[in-house]
């Protein structure tokens, strides 16, 4: 089940990688990101799944329980959870620049295709 | 002095940041007062730091915040480390960003008070990240630093919204520098799962001799990102866009310094947590070697003064790049000392660039000329700049590049792209020197202002630093660079002192003697081989493969990012293979 989570999360970096690589529209590149973005986000979910461990702060148990009777279920590692969040957060400023800058270009340019917006090479 | 006292370097300027928008409002001259006082604090408490991490033959340092000391060999929180190496790069930015800020600050200081207190607060965030990235030993920690940069640079590439070219660079800069951090940051979380170690130290410790595929994948990302800002071809294409709409202090701090963050990851990488990869060592000296000979190719071929600066800066990143992947006592040291000098001359030239763009108006070496009649202080000042980075002796760039090339003496296959990469430097330098300050020009300009006292007291202090650096480079190298050097080189030391709080380092005995035959004979080579070449190059024009090789690099963002991937490809298949 959790190999699925990161075929999901490969499949939606390529995707990702591809709109970026593939298509001129600036707002598609923008989404592209975006769709590279939310493949950490379940992959970093996907990580932090702990099959049959307990959970990671506690201190000391009662006598006669076990480690792992102590956790009924499986746990996940709250380092990473913790990451996620992160991650969407940065996300998100970074998606509000880049809708920012793309809304300039637009106004500048009055044109959001990467191939008008190349003064800039060599 | 007390470890306890590391964050506040990284809390001065972030609280200058904060502050400087509101008291933007009260008056206009605050934020650079507020930015001068906090980099000055910074700067004082770094320099309390110097005695006891560089005295002796060095030793490391570390603060553990809220207290959370690592518990057998297990850190529980971020630690922030001053070894020699990070402590160098840290006062190097807080000296350094406190001339550029007040550069940049009595150049605009016409603007709104507005837009003053925002480009106070973004420079002084992109300072902060940059002197927390070299104190951090934290793989998180050095991401969020990274991130907390490339946000401040988005916003300053793009700050002169009204150059439709800003616009264009910043978004350049946004898509490279968003998907490097992306995968520095699953990079670090897949050898957190697989090791549950953020810590640099414990990571050491950890990963096994030959780490398991998935490590080494991890480690691949992690590199990736890294190289991207570091600003290493295949990975360069936002760092000479980024550079040429900005105002020359802001040119000046993106090579300076920011590009510093990407060479610190690679180099803690490789040197203090994954010594044992013979892999990553190799790719590094290739990645660094082809951007070297590279970048002073395109810099060679450029019009724009402020785009052929930048495009050096890749060949810089490269040489340093190259040094430190030697792993031997000079080529490591040699590095070190070349990434303060590079910061030192290169912000002398953008700072020099940004005044002759700000008198004149004008960009395009094709338009210039003739400005060491009409502005001899700026000439002395971009001619210091340019020979420090051509190696002439006695300037910093000279003992540097020695120590750096006299380590590759071994391998005559990267001693030739050293020097091939010297001599296109030389060339590109020179040739900008003399299409921008010493050809004749007729015609005057319609109104050439005069540059302020704020940017002349920055470039007198810059040449001095350049001349400094060069005359004392045997003090400098022996006690700087040297001790540097044994960090980097001794990696269970760094591990040791970041998982204890602290631990001295073993002396690395590094020298450099002026006189060396086998140094200034190659670099007197370089230099009149650069000289006839810049002649020829201004003469005859550049050659006509030179325009198939500028047209690979289309400008279209898209081709930008497939050039990063393809450079992802080359070193995850380089590193996991």
């Amino acid at each position: 089940m959790i190999v699925a989570n990161y075929l999901a999360a490969f499949a939606l970096f390529t995707l990702g990688l591809l709109v970026v690589l593939g298509r001129r529209n600036l707002l598609k590149i923008v989404m592209g990101l975006s769709l590279m973005e939310s493949s950490t986000y379940l992959l970093l979910v996907s990580l932090a799944y702990r099959h049959g461990s307990t959970a990671p702060v506690y201190s000391g148990r009662k006598p006669g329980t076990t480690e792992s009777g102590l956790a009924h279920g499986n746990v996940a590692d709250p380092v990473l959870q913790n990451f996620c969040l992160t991650a969407i957060v940065i996300g998100v400023a970074v998606s509000a620049v880049f809708l920012a800058v793309v809304v300039r270009i637009a106004q500048h340019y009055r044109s959001i295709d990467a191939d008008d917006v190349r003064e800039l090479r060599g | 002095m007390n470890a306890d006292l590391l964050p506040l370097p990284v809390v001065f300027p972030l609280g200058g940041a904060m502050l400087a928008p509101v008291l933007a409002r009260a008056h206009r001259r605050l934020p650079l007062i507020v930015g001068m006082v906090a980099l000055a604090g910074s700067l004082v408490v770094l320099g309390y730091a110097v005695p006891s991490v560089l005295g002796g033959s060095g030793s490391v340092i570390a603060h553990f915040f809220s207290n959370a000391r690592p518990v057998h060999g297990a850190a529980l929180g971020v630690a922030f480390a001053a070894d020699p190496f990070g402590l160098c790069l840290a006062l190097l930015t807080a000296g350094l960003g406190l001339l550029l800020l007040l550069s940049l600050l009595s150049e605009f200081g016409g603007l709104g008070h507005r837009e003053i207190g925002g480009l106070a607060c973004l420079f002084q965030l992109l300072l902060a990240a940059v002197i927390a990235a070299a104190l951090t030993a934290d793989t998180v920690d050095l991401f969020v630093w990274f991130e907390v940069a490339a946000l401040s640079s988005y916003g300053l590439t793009g700050f002169f919204l009204e150059r439709p070219i800003a616009l264009e660079a910043a978004f350049k800069n946004l898509v490279l520098t968003s998907m490097a951090g992306f995968l520095l940051f699953v990079g670090a979380a897949m050898l957190y799962t697989r090791s549950g170690a953020l810590n640099l130290g414990q990571l050491q410790h950890v990963l096994p001799a030959s780490p398991p595929r998935i490590e080494l994948i991890a480690i691949a990302l992690m590199t990736a990102g890294l190289c991207t800002k570091a600003g290493l071809i295949p990975f360069h294409a936002w760092l000479p866009d980024a550079h040429t709409p900005v105002p020359g202090a802001v040119s000046a701090l993106f090579s300076a310094l920011m590009v510093d963050i990407g060479i610190l990851g690679v180099t803690r990488l490789s040197l203090q947590v994954v010594p044992q990869l013979p892999s990553l060592r190799d790719l590094l000296t290739v990645l660094g070697m082809v951007s070297a000979v590279v970048g002073a190719l395109f810099a060679l071929l450029q019009d724009d003064l402020k785009r052929l600066l930048a495009w050096d800066t890749v060949s810089q990143v490269g040489i340093v790049v190259v040094g430190m992947a030697t792993r031997t006592a000079d080529g490591v040291a040699g590095a070190v000392y070349h990434l303060v000098n590079h910061g030192l001359f290169k912000a002398l030239l953008f700072l020099c660039a940004g005044a002759v763009v700000h008198a004149t108006g004008l960009t395009n070496l094709s338009e210039l000329g003739g400005l060491a009649r009409r502005r001899p202080v700026l000439t002395v000042c971009f001619t210091v700049g340019s020979a420090s980075i051509a190696g002439v002796p006695p300037l910093n760039g000279y003992a540097s590049l020695g120590l750096i090339h006299s380590s590759l003496e071994e391998q005559p296959v990267l001693y030739g792209a050293a020097v091939v990469a010297q001599v296109l430097t030389v060339a590109a330098l020179a040739r900008a020197a003399y299409l921008a300050f010493y050809r004749h020009r007729d015609e005057d300009y319609e109104d050439l202002e005069r540059p302020h006292t704020g940017m002349l007291i920055s470039l007198f202090t810059l040449v001095a630093g350049c001349i400094a650096f060069g005359v004392l480079a045997d003090p400098f190298v022996r006690h700087l660079a040297g001790p540097a050097a044994a960090g980097l080189l001794a990696p269970g030391r760094y591990a040791a002192g970041v998982l204890t709080g602290t631990h001295d380092l073993a002396a690395l005995p590094v020298e450099f003697s002026y006189g060396d035959p086998a140094t200034i004979f190659p670099a007197l080579g370089e230099l009149a081989a650069g000289l006839l070449l810049a002649a020829w190059v201004v003469r005859a024009g550049a050659p006509a493969w030179t325009a198939t090789l500028r047209r690979i690099h289309t400008g279209s963002v898209n081709d930008y990012a497939g050039f990063a991937a393809i450079g992802l490809a080359v070193v995850g298949y380089v590193l996991a293979r």
